[in-house]
């Protein structure tokens, strides 16, 4: 065995020590913080706010360059984990949208009408169509008087250029298996029948629109029939026709919450956090688009596509 | 001058005894708890409620959300452990701890080296194998001799102290 070494204890080294560590201590948890995208103030209120800004999408990607976007992933996520939150005994959901996707607008809904929590909509500039289906799933709605609601209603409206591909000589092949295979395609004109099963179905997606907007608002559904042209309300008219409950803002919405919870509330925003994985492919993203876009330009924007996408 | 012709006084060494090398891993981990884990304690105050009992959060910690953070952060923190315990015992054979309880680490062979300090420490690495050491460490230690762990015994170091007998 090696001797005994007579005692050199140093304090000004173990003090240097635990500076160091408690130093890297700190590096470490910001980095894992980052990594791991944990959002440590998520836990700190007692009501989360979760905001819905920008066309309503079913990706996972909730921004598309410099446009905001509600992921029907990211908000059903965030509505979730607020539910499952017991600290948080409302949610306020701050809708600026004008609507997007059907089946990501329903997502939503339902995830809002799942909770087991008070549930307050807050409708800020837009809350139409798609937003104000999303809306319509929660226990209170707030819109200032001057708030765009309502538009329910289904569109699929789309370009269709077979006289431009024409003029320029250019023919459409068409090689389909199945009739309808190619119905919608913008290179050649829709035929009667075509569009009679496209309204078809518009008709269908509105109708059931129409009964979960009824359901939600506990209204009658032949009521909210009559009103769902796609005509757009002001916040005040809608407040008329039981579209919203109450005209306001952020206090209002607050307001409700702390009546019915009998609570002092804090809030504390709900929202996807980026981990520096995330941040790097955002800013390569750019980037990326951007020299696309100028690859793009150079050829003279030479072959248009689209397809058709249904809105609410 | 004449000296007086008192008794020799002679040492020698041998295991610390059990109650000064638990005492020195408390004031160890209470160190280390109060300033080198100082960042992940505050980080978990603000992640879990204050009122929360103790499954609660636990239960909360496990969720889907954190359990990603809690592996990576728990990793990380038997990181910075071992490094309390390699840097001190390295250079100056004692912890904290250890100085004020005036025991010493030391090697079977001729000097103490980086890799028998880890060997010594696996015990704080929360993953598998080395969270059996959780039980055969303590168990090592009440019953030999020598009171080494395991985790020494395959290190090839123990915890000692020096007696002094007077003649």
């Amino acid at each position: 065995m090696n001797k005994v070494p007579e005692s050199n204890f140093k304090w000004g080294y173990a003090i240097f020590v635990l500076f160091l560590l408690s130093i890297l201590g700190f590096l470490l948890v910001g980095i894992i913080s980052l990594f791991a995208g944990v959002d440590v103030e998520s836990l700190s209120g007692n009501v989360a706010l979760i905001t819905l800004e920008g066309v309503i999408v079913g990706s996972d990607d909730s921004k598309f360059l410099f446009e905001s976007r509600v992921s029907s992933t990211d908000a059903v996520e965030l509505i979730e984990k607020a539910d499952k939150n017991p600290n948080i005994k409302a949610i306020i959901l701050e809708i600026n949208s004008p609507g997007g996707s059907a089946v990501a607008s329903e997502e939503i809904a339902n995830a809002v009408r799942k909770t087991n929590k008070t549930t307050v909509a807050w409708i800020r500039e837009v809350g139409a169509s798609g937003g104000y289906w999303i809306a319509s799933a929660a226990d209170h709605i707030v819109a200032n008087r001057v708030s765009i609601t309502g538009s329910i209603g289904v569109i699929a409206s789309y370009l269709e250029f077979p006289g431009l591909l024409e003029e320029y000589n250019v023919t459409y092949q068409r090689l389909v298996s199945g009739k309808y295979k190619d119905i919608g395609s913008p290179f050649r004109e829709m035929t009667a029948e075509e569009k009679e099963i496209f309204q078809q179905n518009l008709d269908e997606i509105r109708d059931y629109f129409v009964s979960e907007v009824a359901k939600n608002r506990n209204l009658n559904k032949k009521d909210v029939d009559k009103i769902a042209n796609g005509l757009f309300y002001l916040g005040v008219q809608a407040k008329e026709l039981g579209l919203v409950d109450e005209l306001g803002g952020k206090g209002e919405a607050i307001a409700y919450v702390e009546g019915k919870e009998k609570i002092k509330a804090e809030i504390v925003e709900y929202k996807k956090e980026e981990g520096l994985l995330d941040i790097l492919g955002d800013v390569m993203g750019k980037q990326s688009f951007f020299i696309g876009k100028g690859i793009g330009s150079s050829l003279l924007n030479s072959k248009i596509a689209s397809t058709i996408s249904i809105s609410t | 001058m004449k000296r007086l012709n008192l008794p020799k006084e002679s040492t020698f060494i041998g295991p610390a005894l059990l109650w000064k090398r638990i005492a020195a891993f408390f004031i160890d981990m209470a160190i280390i708890n109060l300033i080198v884990l100082f960042p992940f304690r505050s980080l978990f105050q603000n992640i879990v409620p204050k009122d929360y009992s103790f499954s609660e959060a636990y239960k909360l910690l496990s969720s889907t959300n954190y359990s990603s953070f809690l592996t990576s952060a728990s990793f990380i923190m038997s990181i910075l452990i071992i490094l309390y315990f390699l840097m001190l015992e390295r250079k100056m054979s004692q912890t904290i701890g250890k100085m004020l309880m005036k025991v010493y680490v030391v090697s079977d062979n001729k000097e103490l080296k980086a890799w028998q300090l880890i060997a010594r420490n696996l015990v704080f690495i929360p993953i598998f194998p080395f969270v059996l050491l959780w039980v055969l460490d303590p168990l090592f230690m009440f019953f030999t001799k020598t009171n080494q762990r395991l985790s020494e015994i395959l290190g090839k170091t123990r915890v000692v102290e020096r007696y002094s007998l007077q003649q």
